[in-house]
């Protein structure tokens, strides 16, 4: 397996910049993810590793070998992709042969190996079906076979799931982390739903406008965004404007002023707010809490506007007094509270509270 | 629309078909197996394969139209490629120039190959003038080799088939297909033999298919260079007699059952093994930018095309300007004369007027047919719409002089069909005739136009309390209009340039359309040639105009009017 460096990768369409000077590692057999919105450059830069784009700038490595300029058909990594272009004149053993063939390996180990990639996606048997006699679950797994089957130097995955619904997109999910951790694939993954690569990825790339947004694993985007954008993009959040007071007399904590008080918080622990800085504070819905938090001082006074039950959990909507809207998030609810005019309060930890930048 | 009116028009249109598609065909086939007592015998059809000439008319067919289609491809098949994979100087505007010859018609540029090839032609000046060959003995191209003129002036004609079919099928292939036999270790040379060219095949043997139903039964070439020995001339002499002689029918069966095996033959190859290129597009295809010289390249290969294509029709301009062209590269002196004198001859002017009369009656009845096809197809679930699709598509596969020979079979004395004749003038049957030739262009741009206007628009306006009726005229109509302008627009040039339906249908001077009017000029003396050129070119305006008013209002979509 290889480890992937990728250096002050540009690359312009037409003008317009697409990546613009990207700098990554890929570790060898990491389940590495790009994610963000459409249009953020993922899937190009995923193509500049499969070589199917040449930068305008910049360098790619696989290991310590330049592969820049290396034409796609040299490269060796097994790809996914998101249309699983299997091609139609070929039935599914074909297919899955392809790579092998173009590798010239002899037929005995061509026809070994193809049985053992269809049965390792659970499609024993189904080589001599057409690809339009399969399902989209099913071609799915073909296409997984086939990029599987060349023991790829890397797997690259262009959102595989989204063409499958959503029950068969939970299989999968568990399904390909398997067996890239099995076979302890170097594996990139791209996608834009940030449930497949919370769930997923050992590390992630949040990506925006052809740069990387933040970089790190699954629980250190979602607890500590670096800005605004990954923030919202990770999950649910609120935002509140404010302007920074001083260092609060515990540790690490800033008070922040906001429209209906005083609000303690921390940032992400890589700056300090100066004094009187405009900042924003971002605050989960499931870290707020009606319940009663003593060692906090972070309380939104206000009357709920709004209640939806959801089964695991009750999503209210909380009109502070005097501040925004808020959207608040019970797990496991005992007691579902009606929208009404009478004052309540709402509480959230300082560790919750996450001070950006504004 | 509501389901009675829908039922009506199907019901109309089924008729229709069974008439003037079905029963002529049958006619054609019953003339050739029925013996004098009305009894089965394959005698005369078994007389056909007997018969020395006939066998040999039909081999030459053959062999022109392998030859055509062969042709056709390798001028048309690194065209599509360099086409749909390569930026190159000029690329839209020589993808459009390309496409010209299907507009020109050939046995109006056999006029002009004949000018050029002749014995005292422009080609032969030319070589004599760079010192090439003997003045005295100057070769006769066309008469040692007429066949090979045939067959050049007919892939000329018709390797944009191809090119359209190629071209389209290469551009709906996902990318992602090639890529990823790329991303598996598979280089450019081998991509495109194991993945691209099988996945395209359907696409080019559609063409293939067309091209080669159409060069085996074309009629116009070889008569305009004199070849009698194809089937489809010797068919057409022997019309004279046609009364009491089967054997033209028996030929034209014989040529049905070629065409129609040929064209099963590839369905069943290439049909329905691999419906399109798999699934949507996700990447989008990037082309290619060549190095300067490799794209300057692929621009002459596109140039070259064009101007041999445009050639024999550039010849006809100057012989229709000419007032004397023997033993030169180009004519002497310049001269209008001929176009004064082409208006003043009595085929002249009657033939425009025939062909405007004709053509736009064609094309307003395929618009009519065309429309309630598409729109049962398209809109409505009824049973059977797409048979009656694919039997609107079937005049493709048809070859004309069959369809021709079945009209004249269904309205001879004593016929049911004898009153569609109007005596001797031949307008209804030639209205007919063109408007089922060209009906599939009028349905695949109406079916188009339907496909793209959303049904609750008309659903909005039934809402808003218009009939059902009310809301296709108002609403869909007007949103479909520049498709179905464009497909009358190629009906209606197509049916100006007719050649089989002409040629049979109308046997009096006064009833000729400009077609056949251009052959009888060809055939006469004197300066009947540069007359037959000067009317020659005016068709060309008239189609270069029409064709251009098309393209504009379709834009793109053109090109998928004429795939098979």
């Amino acid at each position: 397996m290889v480890t992937i460096t990728i250096q002050e990768l540009t690359k312009r369409f037409s003008g317009s910049v697409v990546l613009s000077s990207v700098d990554l590692q890929i570790e060898s057999g990491e389940l590495f993810f790009l994610l963000g919105p459409s249009g953020c450059g993922k899937t190009t830069l995923l193509r500049h590793i499969a070589g199917f784009y040449t930068p305008d700038e910049g360098k790619i490595w696989f290991d310590d070998q330049d592969v820049t300029r290396l034409p796609a058909h040299k490269r060796g990594t097994g790809m996914m992709f998101q249309s699983y272009a299997l091609w139609p004149h070929l039935n599914v053993a074909q297919n899955v042969a392809f790579g092998l063939e173009e590798r010239k390996r002899p037929r005995k180990e061509i026809e070994h190996r193809v049985a053992e990639a269809l049965s390792q996606v659970k499609l024993d048997g189904l080589g001599s079906r057409k690809i339009q006699q399969l399902s989209g679950g099913q071609q799915q797994r073909v296409a997984l076979a086939r990029a599987l089957v060349i023991r790829p130097k890397c797997l690259l995955l262009d959102e595989p799931l989204s063409n499958l619904d959503a029950k068969l997109r939970l299989e999968m999910r568990s399904e390909i982390r398997s067996i890239c951790k099995q076979h302890g694939l170097t594996a990139i993954y791209v996608t834009h739903d940030r449930d497949e690569a919370l769930s997923m990825a050992d590390r992630m790339a949040i990506m925006e406008a052809g740069k990387i947004a933040q970089l790190g694993p699954p629980p250190e985007i979602y607890r500590n965004p670096a800005s605004r954008m990954v923030a919202e993009f990770i999950g649910e959040t609120n935002f509140i404007e404010g302007r920074t007071l001083r260092e609060s007399s515990r540790e690490g904590f800033h008070d922040v002023e906001t429209s209906f008080g005083v609000l303690r918080g921390r940032t992400d622990g890589t700056w300090q707010p100066a004094s009187g800085q405009p900042v924003v504070l971002s605050i989960r819905p499931e870290s707020l809490t009606f319940a009663n938090l003593t060692d906090s001082p972070n309380r939104f006074p206000g009357h709920i506007i709004d209640t939806t039950y959801l089964g695991a959990t009750v999503q209210y909507l909380l009109q502070v007094t005097g501040g925004p809207l808020m959207k608040v998030c019970e797990i496991n609810p005992q007691e579902i509270r009606p929208p009404s005019e009478d004052e309540t309060r709402a509480m959230a930890a300082m560790n919750d509270v996450v001070i950006l930048r504004k | 629309m509501s389901r009675t009116l829908s039922l009506l028009i199907f019901v109309v249109m089924t008729a229709f078909f069974a008439c003037f598609f079905a029963y002529p065909i049958w006619a054609a086939l019953e003339a050739a197996f029925r013996g004098p007592d009305h009894q089965f015998t394959l005698q005369y059809v078994a007389e056909v394969f007997l018969n020395q000439l006939y066998r040999e008319g039909l081999w030459n067919s053959f062999v022109i139209a392998v030859w055509t289609t062969l042709g056709s491809l390798v001028v048309a098949l690194p065209l599509a490629v360099c086409y749909v994979r390569f930026a190159f100087p000029g690329r839209a505007l020589l993808n459009s120039l390309v496409l010209m010859p299907m507009i020109l018609p050939p046995f109006v540029g056999a006029i002009g190959i004949k000018a050029m090839l002749g014995q005292a032609g422009a080609f032969n000046a030319l070589l004599i003038n760079l010192g090439l060959m003997d003045a005295a003995h100057p070769t006769d191209w066309l008469g040692q080799q007429r066949m090979l003129g045939i067959i050049i002036m007919e892939v000329l004609h018709l390797y944009p088939i191809i090119y359209l079919n190629t071209a389209a099928a290469l551009a709906n292939l996902d990318p992602a297909l090639e890529e990823a036999a790329a991303n598996l270790g598979c280089n450019a040379w081998s991509r495109f033999w194991r993945v691209t060219l099988p996945l395209i095949m359907p696409g080019v043997f559609a063409g293939g298919t067309i091209v080669f139903v159409w060069s085996f039964t074309e009629m116009g070439v070889p008569l305009l260079f004199d070849y009698d020995r194809v089937t489809a001339v010797q068919v057409f002499r022997s019309i004279n007699d046609l009364s009491g002689n089967p054997f033209p029918y028996a030929l034209v069966a014989v040529m049905l059952v070629f065409s129609t095996l040929f064209y099963l033959g590839s369905k069943l190859l290439f049909g329905s093994s691999n419906a399109g290129g798999g699934g949507r597009a996700t990447t989008g295809r990037e082309t290619v930018r060549l190095p300067a010289w490799l794209g300057w390249i692929c621009t002459t290969l596109f140039a070259g095309v064009t101007f041999l294509a445009v050639l024999p029709h550039l010849g006809v301009v100057l012989l229709s300007f000419a007032k004397d062209w023997y033993g030169t590269v180009i004519p002497h002196a310049l001269t209008l004369d001929h176009y004064r004198d082409a208006l003043g001859h009595e085929l002249t002017l009657s033939s425009i007027a025939n062909s405007l009369k004709y053509s736009s009656l064609a094309m307003l009845l395929a618009l009519l047919l065309g429309i309630g096809v598409a729109y049962v197809s398209v809109r409505t679930r009824l049973w059977g719409r797409q048979i009656l699709d694919a039997m609107a598509m079937l005049p493709l596969a048809v070859p004309g002089i069959v369809m021709a020979f079945g009209y004249l079979a269904m309205t001879r004395e004593g016929q049911p069909f004898h009153w569609l004749m109007l005596g001797e003038d031949p307008l209804l049957l030639l209205v007919i005739a063109y408007a089922v030739r060209r009906l599939p262009y009028v349905v695949r741009s109406a079916a188009a136009g339907f496909q793209q206007v959303s049904p609750t628009l008309e659903e909005a306006a039934q809402n808003l309390g218009a009939r059902p009726e009310k809301a296709l005229w108002r609403v869909t109509l007007p949103l479909v209009a520049p498709n179905l302008v464009a497909g009358g627009l190629l009906a209606f040039s197509f049916a100006m340039l007719e050649v089989s339906d002409s040629m049979i249908l109308a046997q009096q001077a006064a009833h000729f359309p400009i077609t056949k009017a251009i052959y009888s000029l060809v055939l006469a003396l004197g300066s009947g040639p540069n007359l037959a050129s000067a009317l020659g070119v005016w068709a060309m305006i008239f189609l270069a105009v029409t064709i251009l008013g098309a393209g504009v209002i379709l834009g793109k979509k053109l090109g998928a009017l004429f795939r098979g």
